[in-house]
């Protein structure tokens, strides 16, 4: 993906392009042309849903939030997965359900597939729903509404032995006006993971984690971002979340 | 010689909270308590704990004062009838979005700081206390300031040293009591703007009085099991066994509706009392107690630990005449002068006493009169 700076028209491509990169097959017969339509196939999409078997969750359980430590292990939960689980996580949008849970209590019964090192949180999948089916039963559902509160920049290293690339320096910058603690989660979320297998984020990377009211006006050149319907305007949309090129 | 140590019992039972006339379910959990009460007295040292201050903080209370100061002004609640605000808690509850946390917080701290009761749960406190006497049932102190042992964040902070709360009021989450350790579901006790649920009361009540006890009882709705499961195993971790007693509610007509809905209507306490006394007035002069012992030959023994049957007039008019004849009968026997004997085969195993067990004996054909020191002292 080539860097681009922040307009109407990025946003749309941007959030067009993720459409194309999860579906490709799909892509070529839908109308990504403006934001409404956008929000048209989007709700096609989770109304159709994928079959049943083929669509894939990850589930994280969210114990102790500590939003840079969060960010950390997100990625290395999404660097952990192998060929087959990111092509279909992908297809799936990389859909995550967040729930509340202390990932001590439920190591015993559950079998995570990552868990952060100060044990704050832990994942499970991408996998079929049915996998996570008792985990999802036994939690609720992750709920922090407070507003998000711009905070002291935080730089986090991406655990991992760097690989032939070299690690690199990014930005990853996050709106916090109008955004829940849950909300910023969802963005952050799907950025990072969609940025681990588009392989922008790998072992060893720096990532700075800023946090501005609103991304307008950022002059940083972006590589990649998290589009959603703007806060303000529901006819519009809005960059969310967004990580730079190198710096 | 072996003299056997008398244990220490707890007896603690859901309260009813005073918004909304008695019902037929809450007499039925109310005289089965007051039964085994009764009955494990001389056997063990046994507690009773029944303390409305510690439930008032709850939603469902703070909720309907401040939604009577508010809708009501000065109104003298010692003039109504229970039925009356009873009325008034329906046309709360239909009343749509809850308050803010921020409206509560008043009531809530005029509770926490200064035990103060809003007049109109004053008022159905003090009905409900002469319906108690009524029914010859001991008053665990419904009108007394019983605050519970702990601070909301004191338990919260016991449970999380034990690794049994998630508190994510840090991010602007609730706290949850976690038993997920043992496969039990995630519950919140505390939402995320500081309104404690019932459950987070009776942790702050019960966390800091059981480890005293040698045996605790927990007397509930059938309805509460879920909840009461995970306070079962909270409780079981603190040392001494306890036992739960799940209580099937009373239908009316099939059924089991919330007090909010208004189900009540024409069976609350005061209706089913005065309909009991009428009946009551031609026995010989045993009205009082053949009202007495009829209530709990009919809510205890007739109605069992289930919630099959709905309430029944003709029944309970029946047990009340059982009642009467029961005590004519005892009247001319003599006290067999052993009643921890005939109270300790009623144990089943456990210190307490099971009142239906114990109910239930009194009744069949062929039976020898009652012991009238059993009755005087367990069911009049």
């Amino acid at each position: 993906m080539s860097p681009f700076p922040l307009s109407s028209a990025a946003l749309l491509k941007s959030a067009a392009d993720r459409v194309r990169s999860a579906r490709p097959e799909l892509a070529d017969g839908l109308d990504l042309s403006s934001a409404q339509a956008l929000r048209a196939v989007r709700a096609g999409l989770n109304g159709a849903r994928t079959a049943p078997d083929e669509e894939v969750l990850a589930v994280v359980v969210i114990g102790r939030l500590d939003l840079p430590g969060w960010v950390r292990e997100t990625c290395a939960f999404a660097l952990g997965l192998a060929p087959t689980q990111r092509e279909a996580w992908r297809r799936s949008f990389t859909r995550t359900v967040y729930l509340a849970g202390s990932p001590a209590n439920l190591r015993e019964r559950f079998a995570f597939d990552h868990v952060a090192g100060d044990g704050s949180a832990a994942w499970a999948g991408p996998a079929p729903g049915a996998r996570t089916a008792t985990l999802r039963r036994l939690l609720k559902s992750f709920e922090a509404a407070h507003e998000l509160t711009a905070q002291r920049p935080a730089t986090v290293t991406v655990p991992g032995r760097p690989g032939t690339r070299g690690p690199v320096r990014r930005e990853l910058y996050l709106a916090t006006a109008r955004v829940s603690v849950t909300g910023a989660l969802v963005h952050l979320n799907h950025l990072l993971a969609e940025a681990v297998l588009d392989g922008l984020i790998g072992p060893g990377d720096r990532l700075t984690l800023r946090f501005v009211p609103r991304l307008s006006g950022l002059g940083a050149r972006l590589a990649m971002l998290r589009v959603d319907t703007d806060v303000h305007r529901p006819d519009e949309l809005q960059a969310c979340a967004g990580l730079t090129t190198e710096v | 010689m072996n003299v056997p140590t008398r244990k220490n019992v707890l007896l603690a039972p859901v309260t009813v909270t005073p918004t909304k006339p008695l019902t037929p379910s809450h007499l039925k959990g109310l005289l089965w308590t007051d039964v085994m009460f009764r009955a494990t007295a001389p056997l063990a040292a046994v507690d009773y704990r029944y303390s409305h201050t510690t439930y008032h903080v709850t939603e469902q209370t703070v909720g309907f004062w401040e939604y009577l100061d508010r809708t009501q002004g000065e109104t003298d609640y010692a003039q109504l009838s229970e039925e009356e605000i009873g009325e008034l808690y329906v046309r709360h509850r239909c009343e749509g979005p809850r308050q803010g946390a921020g409206v509560l917080r008043p009531y809530r701290d005029a509770v926490e700081h200064d035990g103060w009761v809003h007049p109109a749960s004053e008022r159905m406190l003090g009905l409900w206390a002469g319906h108690y006497e009524r029914l010859g049932m001991h008053d665990p102190g419904l009108r007394e300031h019983q605050p519970p042992g702990l601070a909301l964040e004191e338990m919260v902070e016991r449970l999380a040293v034990a690794g049994l709360a998630l508190d994510q009021r840090h991010c602007g989450g609730p706290v949850y009591l976690d038993l997920t350790r043992h496969g039990m579901p995630l519950r919140r006790i505390v939402t995320a703007d500081g309104r404690p649920n019932y459950l987070a009361c009776a942790l702050r009540e019960l966390l800091p009085l059981v480890p005293w006890y040698d045996e605790v009882v927990l007397l509930y709705d059938r309805e509460l099991d879920a909840d009461y499961r995970l306070l079962h195993r909270v409780l079981t971790s603190l040392g001494p066994p306890v036992s739960r007693v799940p209580i099937g509610r009373v239908p009316i007509e099939g059924k089991i509706a919330p007090a909010r809905l208004g189900g009540w209507r024409g069976h609350t306490a005061g209706a089913l009392l005065r309909a009991s006394a009428e009946v009551c007035e031609s026995a010989d002069g045993h009205g009082d107690d053949a009202l007495r012992l009829g209530m709990r030959l009919y809510f205890i023994a007739t109605l069992g630990p289930g919630q099959q049957q709905s309430f029944r007039h003709d029944l309970l008019r029946h047990c009340l005449t059982v009642a009467a004849r029961l005590l004519r009968r005892s009247g001319s026997a003599t006290a067999a002068g052993d009643l921890p004997e005939v109270l300790e085969r009623h144990r089943r195993g456990h210190a307490y006493v099971d009142p239906y067990r114990l109910a239930c004996s009194l009744l069949g054909k062929g039976r020898p009169a009652p012991d009238p020191e059993l009755l005087s002292a367990v069911f009049l």
